[in-house]
């Protein structure tokens, strides 16, 4: 799909996760290349949304949530005791799967609102930054015009790319897709496909997602789950076209799931 | 429950297998004629007219599950191969044809069997008849046998132009076992794609048997 990535960026060491007494991930290992787009695939409740809420540490957001094992950025475990969250979540965006723009705020102040609570300074840098990231968004020619209206005026499709461009807007390394495409229609949801693909020039890229088509359009590899554990993980053309595990297999053709 | 994919996959199925027993009977046809010295070219023209459409239904048909269905993993190998194994089969019935037409071309009376084309053509049908039933049970230790066979069909093809180069054979009489041994050569190295096919469902590894 793209250039061969190399460098690991994230990596999970015998991950486990749970809601209160029950176990939604068992020992995960993983390694999420730099610069690559990764799917993770699974039928509901298999663990997808908590695998990816590990990696910036939102799932201990979650009352009575414990986990064990751990998840590596550049090699260093996220969930050390001098490691603060608020700063992984920085280097470590996520994306949700319904837009969910500040329904107050203008366009701009929707991708701004991150950079001042990090104490960016009105003025010309925080203009470039906004309009940067907007354009990375594929969202600047269609609201150069309108940065002064509500982020909920826009179509779905705009308000999910201007949720990535406030997301981009705080320079992560990674981004974190939830199912990004799910609330939007086929038109929407191939921008943000191309987006996807072009964002991981600059990024390393998540994504979890129920569409099995969009993890092999838009992926560089795929991790499937199921029951919370990790059957088979590669190159997404191998997985999709010649999957090792026979319950990859069963998934992707739909004869379970 | 049964998937939608599932009907249509049955439908292309039925298909190729179908090509394959068209096919298997079309070179047994022109075989027993070149051997018994019959002109048998209507009867393999009319097999041939039957088949070759067949190779478009099966495009149809895979291209229009590739576009409903994006089928994946075991169920794409299938789509894939079945196309390249109707191609096979065109071809088996394309060299059949090739046979009967030669061996008419070349008159009946002066196209008599010489040396060991009668061993080719044992193993050819051989070949033609394994090929079809482990792509029916998907027998993938079967189609593996084929690359030995088709090792052999080399080696007495090429002692064969050896043995005709060699001899005093009557130049029609040469001509004619020589292209019908050709033919025949192709034929034993489509079987042996249809082989790779056969292996490359099952397991999704891209062999070369030849």
């Amino acid at each position: 799909m793209s250039e061969t990535p190399s460098k690991d960026k994230m990596q999970c060491n015998g991950l486990s996760a749970w809601f209160g007494s029950k176990q939604a991930l068992k020992n995960i290992n993983l390694t999420v290349k730099a610069n690559s787009v990764t799917a993770i695939i699974g039928p509901s409740g298999c663990g997808k949304s908590t695998l990816v809420r590990c990696f910036n540490r939102m799932h201990e957001l979650i009352p009575n949530s414990k986990i064990e094992g751990k998840v590596l950025l550049d090699g260093e475990n996220i969930y050390a005791d001098h490691v603060d969250p608020v700063l992984i979540r920085r280097r470590v965006g996520m994306v949700f799967q319904k837009p969910n723009p500040f329904p107050t705020m203008s366009i701009y102040d929707n991708v701004a609102a991150g950079l001042k609570l990090t104490g960016v300074k009105k003025g010309k840098n925080l203009d470039d930054i906004v309009k940067q990231s907007l354009e990375k968004a594929h969202l600047w020619d269609e609201v150069k015009d309108d940065l002064k209206k509500s982020g909920t005026s826009i179509s779905g499709g705009q308000q999910q790319r201007l949720c990535i461009a406030r997301a981009i807007a705080l320079q992560p390394e990674v981004i974190l897709m939830d199912e990004p495409c799910s609330a939007l229609d086929p038109i929407a949801t191939a921008k943000i496909e191309e987006l996807i693909v072009s964002l991981k020039r600059d990024y390393t890229v998540v994504v979890v997602t129920h569409n099995m088509q969009q993890a092999a359009r838009v992926s560089d590899f795929t991790a499937f789950l199921y029951l919370g554990q990790l059957v088979e993980y590669g190159a997404t053309i191998s997985v999709f076209e010649n999957p090792k595990s026979e319950l990859t297999e069963k998934y992707i053709t739909g004869k379970f799931g | 429950m049964s998937r939608l994919l599932d009907v249509g996959l049955e439908q292309l199925t039925a298909l190729v297998y179908r090509m394959g027993e068209v096919a298997e009977k079309t070179i047994d046809i022109s075989i027993k004629g070149f051997m018994e010295g019959k002109d048998v070219t209507r009867e393999v023209q009319e097999l041939s007219e039957f088949l070759v459409p067949r190779t478009v239904e099966i495009e149809d048909k895979a291209f229009e599950l590739i576009v409903k269905y994006q089928p994946v993993a075991s169920d794409l190998r299938i789509i894939n191969s079945y196309m390249k194994i109707a191609y096979d089969f065109e071809r088996y019935v394309r060299y059949a044809w090739d046979i009967s037409f030669t061996h008419k071309k070349l008159g009946l009376n002066n196209c008599a069997a010489w040396g060991s084309i009668e061993q080719l053509m044992e193993k050819v049908s051989e070949m033609v008849n394994k090929s079809v039933k482990a792509l029916k049970h998907h027998d993938v230790e079967l189609a593996k046998t084929l690359a030995e066979t088709e090792k052999e069909v080399d080696k007495i093809f090429f002692n064969y132009i050896d043995q005709l180069a060699a001899s005093t054979t009557e130049t029609k009489r040469a001509m004619c076992n020589l292209l019908v041994a050709r033919f025949l050569e192709r034929i034993a190295d489509h079987t042996t794609y249809i082989a790779e096919a056969i292996v490359y469902i099952d397991t999704g590894e891209k062999t070369t048997l030849r």
